[in-house]
């Protein structure tokens, strides 16, 4: 079977979800087609690598698939799709080949020239934005990256996270006010106009 | 950071969050449609086939081998992946006739006075934890919630049979060389598998899903490809089918019992 998710044969994903629930392939490629940049790029802002985060995306929506059965179809996917996302990529985190990875990355980078005029100022400050969030303890990461770089609402972010509505927004006050004294110290020029 | 200043500068952040520019995301449906597909193996034995096959006939029993059925075949029940076959009748053999006494066939689920299976557990590839499994195979593993006070299997496989293959036992904890059931996970494209001429065959239902209740002993036939291998298998199986997976679970009880282990299969609790 077919499944398309534009134009006037859309299905709901609800539907789709119970239709790979049902062992049905075809009904999985819309819904990884729909989120699959979502969860890319929240694999990319934590690994910080394309290829890494190619990697865990592919795996993320082959474990979900594993497991839909289990997942409550009256709930949204994203949130549990990026929760594993996550999960996966904090784990490739931690691993000695990923501490590899990053070495080899690193000594790419440097030895490659940077050409700042291709870079408008947006994507530089943007840039410099993510570095100063890099500076933050993991779990304060995460849910940066999840609130305002993928721009969920607080009840998505709770949902991610599987924690209260109230827990995301006290941990997010309390990562801001370490953002906020990182940026004010090591990266001034995010603060022009902002901390006068 | 007051209310008012937090609200500033988390829209400060939105903004230029904004800019950041991620690579382009790649064909990640492509790429896990791909996975998700059966894959066609080639027909020549290459090393991973032949390692395969070397588990495979462990696995099914440490049987002995026996000619090749030649009963005229006309017709066949296929269950998934399994395939019985019911052919011209032939006089039946008495199961162990011609064999050394060592050489009494098994199944992965002995009767009480089969030899111990466990030697044959030992030396068994791929054994892992349960939540190593889980995490290896392309399929969600489902535990039988019935008996009640089965708990979760003492003995975990997993191998590449053409596709992953989890086969889940169950010691007798009062016999503890006693094997009390297994359960064998068979995704698409994994081996072929024929049942040649079962002492009785009975067609029962799992989840209202056409399922068969073979009684042995008899001979099972594996092949893929130019590969073709004969058992003699002794035991009560039953087989079913649901989504891509065929489900096959030999034990020493009865049909009804059977069917109410394999209609109590449930996800396991994360």
């Amino acid at each position: 079977m077919n499944f398309d998710l534009s134009g006037e044969a859309r299905l709901d994903e609800s539907t789709l979800i119970r239709h790979a629930a049902s062992g049905d392939a075809a009904a999985w490629e819309p819904l990884v087609l729909a989120h699959q940049e979502a969860v890319f790029r929240l694999a990319y802002l934590i690994l910080g690598d394309p290829d890494d985060a190619a990697d865990v995306a592919q795996e993320a929506f082959l474990r979900a698939w594993n497991h839909i059965k289990r997942f409550d179809t009256t709930r949204p996917l994203r949130p549990w799709l990026l929760s594993i996302v996550t999960n996966l990529a904090r784990n490739r985190f931690r691993s000695a080949g990923r501490y590899l990875a990053t070495l080899t990355r690193a000594f790419r980078n440097d030895s490659a020239p940077v050409n700042i005029e291709e870079k408008s100022a947006q994507h530089l400050e943007a840039r410099e934005l993510w570095k100063a969030v890099q500076s933050l303890s993991v779990p304060d990461q995460q849910i940066v990256y999840l609130r305002y770089f993928l721009d969920l609402s607080v009840n998505e972010t709770a949902q991610v996270l599987q924690v209260a509505e109230g827990t995301v927004k006290s941990r997010l006050s309390r990562a801001l006010e370490r953002l906020r004294g990182i940026i004010r110290e090591e990266f001034p020029v995010l603060s022009e106009g902002h901390d006068a | 950071m007051n209310e008012l200043e937090q609200e500033l500068f988390e829209k400060r952040l939105i903004s230029i969050a904004k800019g950041l520019d991620y690579p382009r995301t790649p064909d990640i449906a492509g790429s896990v449609t791909t996975r998700l597909r059966p894959v066609t193996r080639p027909r020549f034995i290459s090393r991973k086939l032949a390692w395969s096959l070397t588990i495979l006939l462990i696995l099914f029993s440490s049987l002995m081998l026996i000619p090749p059925a030649r009963a005229a075949i006309i017709e066949f029940i296929q269950i998934g992946i399994v395939r019985i076959f019911r052919g011209t009748p032939t006089p039946p053999s008495p199961p162990n006739e011609g064999l050394p006494s060592t050489m009494i066939p098994l199944t992965a689920t002995p009767g009480p006075t089969s030899q111990p299976l466990i030697p044959i557990l030992e030396s068994l590839a791929g054994e892992m934890t349960l939540e190593e499994a889980e995490q290896t195979v392309d399929f969600p593993i489902r535990l039988p919630s019935y008996p009640p006070d089965l708990g979760q299997p003492d003995r975990i496989f997993v191998q590449d049979a053409g596709g992953d293959m989890a086969i889940l036992v169950w010691i007798d904890h009062q016999q503890p060389e006693r094997v009390l059931m297994s359960l064998h996970f068979l995704p698409q494209g994994s081996w072929a598998i024929d049942k040649v001429e079962p002492t009785l065959i009975k067609e029962t239902e799992v989840n209202g899903q056409r399922a068969i209740w073979t009684v042995g002993p008899y001979p099972l036939r594996l092949y893929n490809g130019d590969i073709e291998f004969t058992r003699l298998i002794k035991g009560h199986v039953l087989i079913w089918q649901e989504g891509d997976i065929t489900y096959r679970l030999e034990t020493d009880l009865s049909l009804e019992e059977a069917v109410k282990i394999a209609e109590s299969l449930q996800p396991i609790e994360p």
